[in-house]
């Protein structure tokens, strides 16, 4: 007989059948001298099939119309993106914990290809514009005070030579800038204000391998999103100003943006 | 690719029981599955044959279901209520749900996203640990400390309810 020391984590490997069989006899030998350690795998085993009883019904049930007609094409595969967007929505969720689950969300990432990059884009995007927009105080790491900085070290996280543009023209100042996880590469976010508060933000990542532009609201009444991906990079204007007022910013940040790149 | 189908189709069932171990919620379990099919069949290419349907499926789900976890929670919904709150919200009584069950599944949902997917990845669905730390994505040792951190939060929430019943039996 195998003598070891055994503890309560030996307790779940039983349970769940993992305890290697030679050390069996043992293991129920250390059960019978601790009184304490028997109670409790008792409980946890009754948990266990509780568990089990709880849920035995749902295999025996049908399998719902809905489910089987995705299965055999029935249903259009472009539902699921709509359906998922309300998650989508609150995409912000990711660029939140993003930092600190890096090889996590990277994994989920390969699985959660579905989205079209340029969809990805935008709503990262949009996420990033909803929680720092909304930020009075603390919306961006580096202030427009200190812009010299700000370009240079954006430039140097996201590996693209980031002018930010002047966007005065349109009624916006530059608020300043930060750096945000994008999927599994960066992004820099540049947020505007116009003199009634209202502010922009500008998303540029340097992950992109396609070309596509467009607009994209992620919510019916939430901010929008015009963005560009070309090859190399991909840029979106977020803000909640009229389609109009916000094609002409865009198109006016995106000039400038280009003009720097190519500097 | 009929037989790909074919295969799918048969994993319904257990996509179903896990996702409503998960979310409790029928509609809600189902629109999990749904997508997890979805996202399946757009892939299909990427399931080598071979590779056991079940595992490339609970992968899908899995990942579809934490991404869901942490955007709900923060867009500070109660995706963790409390006990006695969880009691307070009528649930449908779409089956006969013993006490027991009631209990039981309630203290299920009260545990942490990521404890509970680790508990009844072994537990209820069966896998090894070896096959759900890898659908789960995690150490063999994380999958270990999620089991045994969420048996213990699940009998402690169940001994909870176990109290407050024999209060309010004495109480009368």
């Amino acid at each position: 007989m195998i003598r070891r020391d055994f503890s309560e984590r030996d307790i779940h490997m039983a349970i769940d059948g993992e305890l290697p069989a030679d050390e069996r006899a043992a293991y129920d030998a250390w059960l019978d001298a601790n009184p304490e350690m028997k109670a409790r795998s008792a409980r946890f085993t009754a948990d266990r099939t509780a568990l089990r009883a709880a849920f035995a019904g749902v295999l025996d049930e049908a399998v719902p119309v809905r489910l089987r007609k995705v299965v055999f094409g029935e249903t259009p595969v472009k539902a699921a993106v709509s359906r998922s967007r309300w998650w989508l929505a609150a995409a912000a969720a990711v660029l939140v914990v993003a930092g600190g689950l890096g090889g996590y969300l990277a994994g989920i990432d390969r699985v959660g290809q579905e989205n079209p990059a340029e969809d990805q884009l935008a709503e990262q995007a949009i996420a990033a514009h909803v929680v720092f927009a909304a930020e009075k105080r603390h919306a961006v790491e580096v202030p427009a005070s200190d812009k010299d900085h700000l370009q240079t070290w954006l430039s140097n996280r996201v590996g693209l030579k980031l002018v930010a543009p002047d966007l005065t023209a349109n009624g916006f100042q530059l608020v300043g800038g930060r750096l945000l996880p994008a999927g599994e590469s960066k992004a820099a976010m540049l947020l505007y204000e116009d003199d009634k508060g209202e502010r922009i933000s500008l998303f540029v990542t340097a992950q992109s391998s396609q070309n596509a532009k467009g607009t994209y609201a992620s919510a019916q009444d939430g901010p929008q999103a015009v963005y560009w991906l070309d090859k190399g990079y991909g840029c979106a204007v977020v803000g909640s100003l009229p389609r109009e007022q916000l094609a002409v910013v865009a198109k006016s940040a995106y000039g400038q943006l280009m003009a720097g790149l190519a500097s | 690719m009929h037989e790909k189908k074919a295969a799918i189709l048969g994993e319904i069932p257990r996509l179903r029981r896990y996702a409503r171990s998960l979310l409790r919620d029928r509609d809600a379990a189902d629109d999990l599955v749904q997508d997890c099919l979805e996202r399946a069949l757009v892939r299909l290419d990427n399931w080598q044959t071979g590779e056991s349907p079940r595992r490339w499926l609970f992968t899908i789900m899995h990942h579809l279901f934490i991404d869901q976890m942490r955007k709900v929670n923060r867009r500070g919904e109660a995706t963790m209520l409390p006990l006695e709150a969880g009691e307070a919200v009528a649930q449908p009584a779409e089956q006969m749900e013993s006490i027991a069950s009631r209990e039981i599944i309630d203290a299920l949902q009260a545990i942490s996203p990521d404890r509970r997917a680790a508990l009844v990845m072994v537990a209820i669905e069966g896998f090894s640990y070896a096959e759900a730390a890898n659908i789960l994505g995690v150490p063999a040792g994380t999958l270990m400390s999620r089991i045994a951190r969420g048996r213990e939060e699940l009998r402690g929430l169940l001994d909870d309810t176990a109290r407050r019943r024999a209060i309010r039996i004495v109480e009368k």
